[in-house]
């Protein structure tokens, strides 16, 4: 019996939460939004004259008391979707120079908790197939080549998706692969949770107007 | 008919060689105006033996016009050489006796060794090349004694004869010369022939094997009716089906263009040789004919393609595959293609009907049975996996000069062209192919619009077996291009650049690697040589290493028996040369 | 520094930085050695593979030599992705934000071992509390990263089932590390001197995680598929294996039984051994750590109870520590002068990985190819990392 693989994973029954239709079950409390007022010692000056600018936030606790996380979110901003992505949407990753932190969190959105395919969001091996290209990390020498060619290689409509600080504003460790305007989704969090980045995704392959049942209007 | 008037080929040929110390372009110009004569001059259509003079004019006109762009490549030597070997195959064609066929072959081999021997100076090519060429002379020399005392010491014209043992002997001598004796297969004449300039490359490849061809077919026709014929042909089925297998198996796995194509002529040769031997063991009178037109078509096939061949290989710089690069042009891409998809075997070229002959003959004594039928589904189905097997040697060759790799510029035109009119002759060989087979072959079905006489149909003593209309076929394939075009037009399609995983594409991709799959199945005769850190360095095989042990030993001994007169630099081969022209000249004014 | 010196080399292989080689106590100048570069033989070709391509986790550069089927020789280049990170000049606590960032996956073992260095430099003297909550920080890493491997083996076998539920329960110990120390990562959960704990009961979820483990685990090992993918894959067997490569192969070598800088001593703790030094003894291996370590964050007392760093005792002077990250042996030595970091020098056990897995490469094919490599369970990002 030991390796009837298939009963063994149904006798597991379903492990997909509900969202996006309901609540996240589990949201972790950083990264999340962040609000308050006052001094805060920040390392990457995301706080400055008591704003709050998620992109630069790696979300590391030097601010509390001052500022308090509420556990929301929605850390993203889609400044372009496309509809055409809607029934299927896939992404290509490129670690230009990451922690493993945001390539972990991608994959996870894979993992049964979150399960992304049942939304239609799958992962693909190259870029020649890819609907929206993920960055993720800071730039480094040896990948800007590759991160170009794969840019090229992408075919129309495509999107570019910055994921984590390190991407949107180079983080605390470097220099960000691209300028701010060049992604259409970024997504922050140092790493951003998988929620998040599943709730990016929804919203970017759902275009502009109007979003479906589920995915909620991303604030920022 | 102005007498002696088919003696003009052979003036102008000593002219050309005469004129080549002045200006080679004349020479070479001579070489094509000769070859021109000599085809008008020789060819009947209802001569079969004669169509092996058309065949020969064709490549040796093909081969001037392409080296007429040669410049200061090479010296004037070689047009001079090149002249005297074609004289030397014209002797051959035009033979009626003996002795004359003899003289004939001397002058065609005496100076390709030379020709290899200055093109590759520190090579032991040429000496080997002389090495098997003289010893298959020793079998030619023994077996026209033998013809000759058969006659009972009065003549040595080709008479008919009643025993079958001038014809095995002459045919050894005449397989040695192709290749495929005394080893079955034979390192020495890919190597050989790989070590000549493109142009001689072709004329050896491509006609000085055909000689071969040309004596085998002579003197089958005159032992008709010899006992041990059957013998015979059984021998021949051995050596071709054995030759066959390897050499599709040692071009595949080639590294080296030339050898390569060398490997592809002992491959045809042997297809051919046993269509001989097929010839030999059948006993339906209606199917021998058949295999003697296969033979002719097949020898057709052979020497245009391979010509093609060789002339593509010269075209590209770089001998192996490694470094190969060929110039950019689209003439010279489609002649290729055109001449691999004929050595392939496939419509709709020449070489696709010479192969399917070919197997239709072998399929069609299997069907009438007994033993010779036994023998001939062993042979034919052989042959039908070496073609299969040629196809992706030739691939191959197509792949590593005109696809993988970077493109030179500046393509030579004229040079393009002629690898290109190959290109068109093998087809257009293909579309009137109808004309050279006898009409006891040809039929027709009207009711689909296949006219009577554009179809061939292989015929045995118990009916028909199979159809092929040349036509027909390049119709079809034109007609659905043509429609395909049509509807669809220009392809749609989106052209995104190649993706390498983030790397700069340049893949590196090597025809070793190519050839891996054969390697790997077949790997209990195949054996990856390593050296002592395990490490590949080149691809034997168990047969032949213990081949390549007797070949050394069998060269030391040839050297040293040789050493005493004649050692391998430029200076002997010429002293030999001319002291073999002497005894020649001695021998014709002595016998006419 | 307390448990190191600068010395001829003594007890065993550990790693290299920049610029020493690192035995069990000793930091050795490092001599010149020219690595080999292979090269290829006529017919044979460089296949690249990488840097960003399917199969890879994180960008890597292979260049696999071959004449088309046999493996001949494997350049890893991990530097395809080097960052230069700047520390030197910074406070050891701004160092430490960028030091937790040397490889989220991994970000307990990287900061305990930096603290500790900092520590052992600065004189500080750490709480017992702090140093069992390191413990269960780099146990729960353990497991997370452990069942990571494992699920990056089921996947090229194309073993779906176990993949995907070895896939949940890693997102599970995700969950509970991030309701322990409120980040996924434990990002700014370690400081200097002292760790910080939200403590909730995690105790029931835990075994009910190693139970489900070791029903998995049970069963790939009666799975004969799988283990023909592994067994005899990848073997190698030499004196400078660390961490579940060189335990696989039978070598009873861990940092946490000869390094002193965390009490695993005290727990009586005996490491997971295994005789076969293939992929499979290095899945066994693993397997059996994430059982292991369930047990030992089981046995630790957690408390939320505010820890507060000590004083230092010296505001300048050098320190080195050494842990066992999931990977192996992972050191850090740093040189802190008037309160700031001066030198900083780093031995990421993924570099030693690679040399073992360039050489237990040669001779398998291009199917063996993923079992291997994630049999060692490689970061790139630890092993492509300059310190400016």
């Amino acid at each position: 019996m030991s390796n009837f693989w298939f009963l063994k994973g149904i006798k597991k029954g379903v492990k997909t939460e509900k969202f996006p239709y309901e609540q996240e079950e589990s949201p972790p409390l950083w990264p999340s939004k962040i609000s308050g007022s006052g001094k805060a010692e920040c390392p990457t000056n995301a706080i400055e004259n008591g704003k709050w600018n998620s992109e630069k936030c790696i979300f590391c606790r030097r601010c509390v008391p001052n500022y308090q996380p509420d556990g929301d979110q929605n850390l993203f901003d889609v400044s372009k979707g496309e509809k055409t992505f809607k029934r299927s949407f896939y992404v290509f990753p490129v670690d230009t120079g990451s922690c493993s932190g945001c390539n972990m969190e991608f994959f996870n959105i894979f993992s049964p908790q979150y399960d992304s395919s049942r939304l239609g969001i799958f992962m693909t091996n190259t870029p020649r197939h890819a609907d929206a290209l993920l960055v993720m990390g800071i730039m480094t020498d040896g990948m800007r080549e590759a991160l170009e060619l794969a840019y090229e290689a992408m075919p129309e409509p495509k999107l570019v998706i910055g994921l984590g600080a390190c991407a949107l504003s180079g983080g605390i460790l470097g220099t960000p692969p691209l300028p701010k305007d060049q992604y259409n989704i970024r997504i922050s969090g140092c790493p951003p949770s998988p929620y998040t980045v599943l709730k990016a995704l929804l919203k970017a392959k759902e275009g502009d107007d109007g979003l479906n049942e589920y995915s909620r209007s991303g604030t920022n | 008919m102005i007498p002696y008037l088919h003696y003009l080929p052979l003036a102008i040929f000593t002219l050309s060689a005469i004129l080549s110390l002045s200006n080679k372009k004349i020479a070479y110009l001579f070489i094509v105006i000769g070859s021109i004569f000599f085809a008008f001059l020789q060819f009947r259509s209802e001569n079969e033996i004669t169509y092996f003079s058309l065949i020969v004019s064709i490549v040796w006109v093909l081969v001037g016009i392409y080296s007429l762009s040669y410049g200061e490549r090479y010296g004037r030597w070689l047009p001079s050489l090149l002249s005297v070997t074609i004289i030397g195959m014209f002797l051959i064609l035009t033979a009626s006796n003996y002795v004359l066929f003899i003289v004939g072959w001397e002058v065609m081999s005496i100076p390709s060794y030379l020709i290899i021997a200055i093109n590759k100076r520190d090579s032991p090519a040429a000496f080997t090349f002389m090495v098997f060429s003289e010893l298959s002379t020793i079998f030619l020399i023994a077996g026209v004694l033998y013809a000759f005392s058969l006659s009972g010491f009065t003549t040595f014209t080709f008479t008919s004869l009643h025993s079958a043992i001038p014809l095995l002997l002459i045919g050894f001598g005449a397989l040695i010369k192709m290749g495929m004796t005394p080893f079955l297969i034979s390192e020495w004449l890919p190597i050989a022939h790989g070590s000549a300039p493109a142009s001689a490359s072709a004329i050896f490849s491509a006609t000085m094997t055909v000689m071969g061809v040309y004596i085998i077919f002579r003197m089958i026709e005159i032992s008709a009716g010899s006992p041990g014929l059957y013998y015979v042909g059984l021998i021949f089925l051995l050596i071709g089906g054995m030759s066959i297998f390897f050499a599709s198996i040692y071009a595949y796995i080639s590294e080296n263009m030339k050898i390569l194509g060398g490997f592809s002529t002992i491959e045809n040769q042997a297809a051919i040789l046993s269509a001989f031997g097929l010839f030999l063991i059948s006993s339906d009178a209606l199917l021998k004919q058949f295999v003697l037109v296969t033979i002719i078509i097949f020898t057709f096939s052979h020497s245009l393609s391979k010509t093609g061949l060789f002339l593509t290989v010269g075209n590209s710089s770089g001998e192996y595959f490694s470094e190969a690069k060929n110039k950019n042009s689209l003439f010279g891409k489609v002649g290729t293609m055109l001449s691999i998809i004929s050595l392939s075997g496939l419509f709709p070229t020449i070489g696709g009907l010479a192969v399917w002959m070919l197997l239709e003959s072998f399929f069609m004594q299997a069907f009438i049975g007994g033993y010779a039928g036994i023998v001939a589904i062993i042979s034919g189905s052989i042959i039908a996996v070496s073609e299969g097997m040629v196809t992706g040697a030739m691939l191959k060759i197509f792949f590593f000069t005109n696809l993988f790799r970077k493109k030179e510029e500046n393509p030579e035109k004229l040079q393009s062209f002629v690898v290109f009119f190959v290109g068109l002759a093998v087809v257009t060989l293909f579309a009137f192919s109808v004309l050279m087979i006898p009409q006891l072959f040809l039929s027709g079905i009207p009711s689909v619009l296949v006219f009577n006489g554009l179809m061939i149909e292989s015929r045995f003593g118990v009916g028909d077996f199979g159809l092929i209309s040349p036509d027909y076929v390049i119709l079809l394939i034109a007609m659905f291009s043509l429609l395909t075009y049509g509807v669809f037009r220009k392809p749609k399609a989106r052209i995104s650049p190649a993706w390498n995983g983030g790397s700069p594409v340049s893949p590196p991709y090597t025809s070793f690697a190519y050839s891996g799959n054969i390697k790997i199945m077949l790997k209990k005769i195949l054996r990856t040589k390593t050296d002592t850190y395990g490490r590949d360095l080149s691809v034997v095989d168990v047969f032949w290493s213990s081949m390549i042990i007797i070949g050394v030993n069998y060269r030391k001994a040839c050297k040293l028996v040789t050493r005493g007169f004649m050692n391998s630099s430029v200076g002997w081969y010429m002293i030999y040369m001319i002291v073999a022209f002497m005894v020649v000249l001695l021998i014709s004014v002595l016998f006419f | 520094m307390q448990w190191y010196k600068f010395g001829e080399p003594s007890g065993r292989y550990v790693g290299e930085t920049a610029y020493h080689r690192i035995t069990e106590n000793m930091i050795t100048e490092k001599t010149e050695t020219l690595t080999e570069k292979y090269k290829e033989l006529p017919g044979e070709f460089g296949f690249l593979y990488g840097p960003s391509t399917g199969g890879l986790l994180e960008s890597v550069l292979f260049n696999i030599h071959t004449p088309g089927e046999v493996i001949k020789g494997i350049d890893v280049n991990p530097e395809v992705k080097l960052r230069k990170i700047i520390v030197n000049g910074l406070k050891p606590a701004d160092a430490l934000l960028r030091i937790e960032r040397i490889n989220a996956y991994h970000s307990a073992s990287h900061s305990i071992a930096f603290c500790s260095a900092v520590e052992d430099a600065l004189d500080i003297e750490v709480s017992e509390t702090t140093r069992e909550r390191r413990i269960a920080m780099i146990e729960l890493e353990r497991i997370r990263s452990n069942l990571e491997v494992i699920k990056r083996i089921c996947e090229p076998a194309g073993f779906g089932v176990p993949y995907n539920q070895i896939a949940y329960l890693k997102e599970k110990i995700s969950r509970i590390i991030g309701n322990l120390f409120d980040h996924r990562y434990m990002f700014s959960s370690n400081s200097i001197g002292f760790a910080t704990l939200n403590f909730k009961d995690v105790s029931g979820e835990l075994s009910d995680i190693r139970k489900d483990f070791s029903d998995i685990f049970d069963s790939l090992l009666q799975s004969k598929i799988f283990l023909n993918r592994l067994q005899n894959n990848g073997v190698i067997d030499t004196a400078d294996l660390i961490g579940p490569a060189a335990r696989a192969a039978g070598h009873n070598i861990d940092a946490r039984i000869d390094s002193e800088t965390l009490p695993y001593r005290d727990m009586n703790f005996k490491p997971a051994i295994f005789d076969e030094p293939d992929a499979f003894g290095r899945f066994y291996v693993r397997s059996m750590e994430v059982l292991d370590s369930i047990d030992l964050v089981m046995s630790i007392k957690l408390e939320t109870q505010q820890e507060k760093s000590n004083d230092p005792k010296n505001s300048e002077g050098e320190g080195a520590a050494r842990i066992e990250s999931p990977q192996g042996d992972l050191f850090y030595y740093v040189k802190i002068f008037d309160g700031k970091i001066d030198h900083i020098e780093l031995s990421s056990p993924s570099i030693p990985n690679i040399n073992a897995f360039k050489k237990s490469m040669i001779g398998n094919i291009f199917t063996d190819f993923h079992f291997n490599w994630e049999s060692f369970g490689i970061w790139i990002s630890e092993a492509a990392v300059l310190f400016q």
